[in-house]
């Protein structure tokens, strides 16, 4: 009879534990679930037009979206909250992909800042304060409001201000194939 | 996130159970949460049942070059769990159980506050007693010398908030997203008031598909984690309070962790190993019948180059409750 009860908890918990969103991770599915966008609009989303932004870098250096595209051939954003994950995904861009791509700027957005002063605090903790990055302080989230970026979302905008990529980092080859396609 | 770092022996012995005290692999709201504890019922008991709590404490990072890194200023970053195990024995040589963890986030980020709660991982696990150790008085010869051997599978289930949901910060996250399954060896001897424990475990994910990060569609896509071994060694001494049978058990132990590259797609993810070492102390009080018993531990890492790379720097605080059912 325990044994019965014992099975049947266990069941219950698994029953629980399947609801909603944790079902997502029991049973993943591999379908495509990308929205499309129509062309010409504005949005974080693949194939829209980049939402203008305006913020300071940590040496107060006004930086908008005109301005980042300037001269390059596209920028990478890239959403850092100074983690171990988001240490490992920098270095890496640092040593196997900047080197690669000089016609491409680097922005490390700090989306968690409490001010320009605590980002370059943080960016000289993590020991990225002259490193490839320039590291823009995203006091207001503006930035991870508008791309709907978290922790190592990485975002390719090319120079005619259109979106080309926006996931996680991972392993940085899907980076590395968006910039090497940038026009 | 989140394996075995076994590390309290001789108390549990002596209230009749193993237990193994969960640390927290890329427990960070950053990098995933949820924990994994394992429970061996006793020989001469029918189950066992556990509740525990942690506060794990968030206090910087060791980077790829395995140097330690302090957080952001103004950071303040702690996850609560409350464990819930279950053990019983399906023979002579075999049990089984399940562990549930509950999580909450609570953290404070550069100034921004964040809160969140959800299932961690569950783990299934099943024991069998491959060799058992005899009283000291019953014992000839070499035998004093033969330990306890428990050999034992698990299997972690995905039940927490994987960054693969559709929750939409990083901050919620209380699980991997994968299944992991593990192979464990127990090895435990007990001398006199002495006692010293031996734990490894060697773990496999199994490959998923993600098609979804952070709540955004993303392009479809394979994924696995590299395989996981930890080791841990402790070492503990029995002091009976009064003339009761009460008594106090003081355990210390040293864990070992690291988790291979991660492939994506069948490429690897330089990012994505880790490992980490850390010490802990365990302080168990059990009954004179050994039923119940209480413990405190803390579980320390080091805040030093070298003692770990691409992986929190965390102090885990536990309070734990457990009955043995005979």
């Amino acid at each position: 009879m325990s044994s019965v009860k014992f099975s049947c908890l266990f069941l219950l918990l698994l029953l629980l534990s399947a609801c909603g969103e944790i079902a997502d991770d029991l049973t993943p599915s591999d379908t495509d679930q990308r929205p499309t966008f129509e062309t010409g609009t504005t949005g974080g989303g693949v194939g829209q037009n980049a939402p203008p932004f305006t913020v300071m870098d940590i040496n107060n250096t006004v930086i908008d979206l005109p301005t980042a595209l300037a001269g390059n051939r596209g920028i990478v954003l890239y959403f850092t909250m100074w983690c171990p994950v988001c240490d490992g995904h920098m270095s890496h861009a640092l040593a196997y992909v900047m080197p690669n791509f000089p016609d491409v700027r680097f922005f490390a957005v700090d989306y968690l800042a409490g001010s320009v002063l605590l980002a370059k605090e943080a960016a000289s903790n993590a020991g990225y304060l002259n490193s490839g990055f320039t590291i823009l302080a995203d006091v207001n989230r503006q930035l991870a409001r508008d791309y709907n970026a978290t922790m190592g979302t990485t975002i390719v905008i090319d120079s005619s201000g259109v979106v080309r990529m926006n996931e996680d980092y991972r392993n940085g080859v899907r980076l590395q194939t968006t910039l090497s396609a940038l026009p | 996130m989140r394996i075995l770092l076994f590390v309290s022996g001789f108390a549990a012995l002596l209230a009749g159970a193993a237990l193994f005290t969960p640390t927290p692999v890329r427990a960070a709201s950053c990098c995933g949460g949820g924990t994994a504890i394992g429970l061996v019922v006793p020989k001469f008991a029918r189950a066992v049942t556990d509740l525990s709590a942690d506060l794990e404490i968030y206090d910087g990072y060791w980077n790829q070059k395995k140097e330690y890194t302090s957080d952001p200023p103004k950071s303040d970053l702690r996850q609560y769990r409350l464990n819930l195990g279950y053990g019983r024995r399906f023979g002579q040589k075999w049990q089984g159980g399940a562990t549930l963890p509950y999580v909450w986030n609570e953290n404070n980020y550069s100034g921004l506050k964040t809160s969140s709660q959800g299932l961690g991982d569950a783990s299934l696990f099943l024991w069998y007693d491959l060799l058992e150790e005899r009283q000291l008085w019953l014992a000839t010869g070499a035998e004093v010398l033969i330990p306890t051997v428990t050999i034992g599978t698990s299997l972690l289930l995905p039940t927490g908030i994987s960054p693969y949901d559709s929750e939409e910060s990083s901050f919620d996250v209380t699980g991997r997203g994968f299944y992991r399954l593990d192979g464990n060896l127990l090895i435990d001897k007990t001398i006199k008031a002495w006692n010293t424990s031996l734990t490894l475990g060697y773990g496999t994910y199994f490959e998923r598909s993600v098609n979804r990060e952070y709540g955004k569609a993303v392009a479809p896509y394979h994924k696995k984690l590299g395989d996981r071994l930890s080791a841990s060694a402790s070492l503990g001494y029995r002091y009976f309070v009064g003339t009761g049978g009460d008594n106090l058990t003081g355990t210390i132990g040293y864990a070992y962790l690291t988790e291979a590259e991660a492939e994506i797609d069948g490429i690897s993810d330089r990012n994505s190993s880790f490992s980490k070492q850390s010490f802990s102390g365990t302080l168990a009080y059990s009954s004179t019948d050994s039923d119940w018993s209480v413990r405190g531990a803390w579980s320390h890492a080091l805040k030093k180059d070298g003692w770990g790379e691409n992986f929190p720097v965390t102090d885990i605080y536990t309070l734990g409750v457990r009955y043995v059912f005979r």
